[in-house]
C-alpha cells in the first residue's frame, strides 16, 4: 500500500472491517488491489466508498459507470495545483472509451459554418501550432449539490467536484482558422469519443463562436506537465477556462462551426441556469426563463482545517485556503472568526494567473472556546459570495460564503 | 515514433515515466467492479429496473439521491432514460418502475 492510501486512510470514517471489500483496479494502477473504505459526506444519504480507479488514487465515487469521482477535500491542502491522480471525473454515458492511441486519434473539423472542412491527427495538433499555457480551475456545475437546502436531485457532490491544473494546448481560434469560417458561423460544437449506450443523448457542447474564437479557449493535451489521464479527456480536452467543466469536452474528437444555436440535450434543457443576475429563485419556485449555464462564479475554502477542528488554546495556527473566480481574478480575501460580524484582510498566495486557485492565509491565536470561521473572496470586478445560500432547481452555481467550526481548549 | 515532437517526448516521458515506445501504444484501462447493486425488494418494479435501469448506468444513480426525491423526479428520470437517451422501455413497464424507484428511494419509502 503506498503512502498516500495509508494517509488518506488514516483520515476517513472508519466503517469497521464489515465495510471493507476488496475491489479490482485498473491496469494503470501502481497497486495491485485497494480496499474500498467509506467516508460520510456532511449531507443526509452522504455516505459513499473510495475506490482507486485506473491512473486515480483513491477518490470519492459518486458512481461506478459511468465514472463519476470527487476529490477528498484533504487534497486541496497539498497545494494549489491538483494532482493529476486526484482530479475529479465526471461522465454523463456509459460508453466510456477504454483504450485510445493517442497518435492516432484524430479531431473532425467540419459543420456549415466552414468553407474548408479537414482532420487533424495529434500530431499536426502538436507540431504545427505555437502551444499556449494556462493553469486553470475546472469545476463541475453541480459541485456541492449536496449541501443545497431544501436538497434538488442530481449527482450529489460535497465540494470536490473541482480542481486546478496547467493545462497545455492549442488555441483553438488557431485551429479553426484553418476551417476558413464563413460570415453565417454563430457556434461551435464539441464532441468527444464516449458515447450513448441506446444512442441517444451522445454528449454534445456549443460555445459562441465569439467565445471559441477568444484565444483562450484551447484543446489541451497536456496536464500538469503529463498526459491528460485517460478518464479527465486522453489524449485531448477542450478547455474552457472560466467557465463550468460541462464545455471541457473529453477525448475530443469532432468540432462542427454551425450558423445556429445548437440545441442538443445537454445545451437545452441540461445545464441550464435561471436567467437573472443571481442565476437563483425562490426555492421550490420555477424559473421564468433560463440560460446556458456560463462562468464560475466566486468561491473560497479553507482548506488546512476541517470543520469541527480542535485547536490547542493561546497556540497560533496559520489557516490556509483557495478562492477563485470566473477569470476576472482574486483582488482580496477577507476572513471572520466571529460569524461573520467583523472581518480582517487574508494575505493572498502566489498569482499563477487569473484562472487559478489562489492561495491565502491568515494567522489565527484563539483563546478558549468555540470559532466560526468564515471566508470571503472578492474579484476584480467587485463580485463577491453572499452570506445565506442562494438556490436554484438544478444544483448548479454553490458559492456561499463557507463556515467551519473549530474549538479551542 | 521517430515523428513524435521532441516537446511531447519530455513532458510525457518525465512525469508518467513512460518509454518513448509506450507513446505509440494505445492507453488502456480496466475500470473497478461496479459499486452497490439496486436495493432488492418484494416490488414488481425491481426485476424490471434490474433489466432496463443498470443496463446503462449503476445504482448508485438511484442510491445516492436524497430521500426526500419525490414521485414527479422518479417519472421525469424514467421519462427521460426513454425519450431522450432512448432506453428501450415498455410503455406498462414504467410505472412499475417508478413505483419501485420511489418506494426504494425516493420520498414514499417505508419509515
Amino acid at each position: 500500500m503506498t503512502d498516500t492510501t495509508n494517509r488518506l486512510r488514516r483520515r476517513l470514517i472508519a466503517g469497521g472491517a464489515g465495510a471493507l471489500a476488496t475491489v479490482g483496479i485498473g491496469a494503470l494502477s501502481k497497486t495491485a488491489l485497494a480496499q474500498a473504505t467509506t467516508v460520510d459526506l456532511p449531507f443526509v444519504n452522504g455516505k459513499r466508498n473510495l475506490v482507486a480507479f485506473p491512473e486515480k488514487r483513491p477518490m470519492i465515487v459518486l458512481t461506478t459507470r459511468p465514472p463519476q469521482l470527487e476529490t477528498p477535500f484533504d487534497v486541496f491542502n497539498e497545494g494549489v495545483i491538483t494532482p493529476n491522480d486526484a482530479f475529479f471525473v465526471r461522465y454523463h454515458n456509459a460508453g466510456v472509451p477504454l483504450s485510445i492511441d493517442g497518435d492516432k486519434h484524430v479531431i473532425k473539423v467540419g459543420g456549415n459554418g466552414v468553407g474548408k472542412p479537414f482532420e487533424l491527427t495529434m500530431s499536426d495538433l502538436r507540431t504545427q501550432f505555437k502551444p499556449i499555457e494556462h493553469v486553470a480551475v475546472n469545476q463541475c456545475s453541480g459541485n456541492s449539490r449536496g449541501l443545497f437546502s431544501p436538497r434538488v436531485t442530481g449527482g450529489q457532490s460535497y465540494n470536490g467536484a473541482m480542481g486546478n491544473a496547467r493545462w497545455v494546448g492549442v488555441p483553438l481560434k488557431d485551429v479553426l482558422a484553418r476551417a476558413e469560417l464563413k460570415n453565417s458561423a454563430k457556434q461551435v460544437t464539441f464532441n468527444g469519443l464516449d458515447t450513448a449506450v441506446f444512442g441517444g443523448g451522445d454528449f454534445v457542447k456549443s460555445l459562441d463562436v465569439n467565445h471559441a474564437l477568444d484565444g483562450e479557449v484551447m484543446l489541451a493535451f497536456q496536464m500538469n506537465g503529463a498526459d491528460i489521464p485517460m478518464l479527465n479527456g486522453y489524449p485531448v480536452k477542450l478547455v474552457v477556462p472560466g467557465y463550468y467543466g460541462t464545455y471541457w469536452v473529453k477525448h475530443l474528437s469532432e468540432i462542427e462551426v454551425v450558423d445556429q444555436t445548437f440545441e442538443g440535450f445537454w445545451m437545452k434543457p441540461a445545464y441550464r441556469v435561471p436567467d437573472n443576475d443571481c442565476a437563483c429563485i425562490e426555492p421550490g419556485t420555477t424559473p421564468a426563463a433560463t440560460r446556458p449555464i456560463g462562468r464560475f462564479n466566486v468561491r473560497s475554502f479553507i482548506t488546512s482545517v476541517q470543520d469541527g477542528a480542535q485547536l490547542r488554546a493561546g497556540q497560533q495556527t496559520v489557516v490556509r485556503g483557495i478562492a477563485f473566480d470566473g477569470g476576472q481574478g482574486i483582488r482580496e480575501t477577507a476572513y471572520s472568526t466571529d460569524g461573520g460580524q467583523s472581518w480582517r484582510t487574508a494575505k493572498l498566495g502566489n498569482d499563477l494567473g487569473r484562472y487559478s486557485f489562489r492561495e491565502f492565509t491568515f494567522a489565527f491565536t484563539p483563546d478558549k472556546g468555540t470559532y466560526d470561521l468564515r471566508v470571503r473572496a472578492w474579484n476584480r470586478s467587485g463580485q463577491s459570495q453572499p452570506m445565506d445560500a442562494l438556490w436554484q432547481p438544478a444544483g448548479y452555481m454553490r458559492n456561499v460564503v463557507e463556515r467551519v467550526s473549530v474549538t479551542a481548549g | 515514433m521517430n515523428s513524435k515532437p521532441a516537446i511531447a517526448i519530455a513532458f510525457s516521458a518525465l512525469v508518467l515515466g513512460l518509454g518513448v515506445g509506450a507513446l505509440a501504444d494505445a492507453k488502456t484501462i480496466t475500470l473497478p467492479i461496479e459499486g452497490p447493486p439496486l436495493k432488492a425488494s418484494p416490488l414488481p418494479g425491481y426485476a424490471k429496473a434490474q433489466a432496463n435501469c443498470v443496463a446503462c448506468h449503476s445504482a448508485e444513480y438511484m442510491l445516492y439521491q436524497p430521500p426526500t426525491a419525490p414521485r414527479t423526479y422518479w417519472e421525469a428520470m424514467v421519462t427521460r432514460m426513454k425519450v431522450v437517451f432512448k432506453a428501450p422501455i415498455d410503455d406498462a413497464d414504467m410505472p412499475v418502475i417508478v413505483d419501485y424507484l420511489v418506494k426504494t428511494y425516493g420520498n414514499e419509502q417505508p419509515k
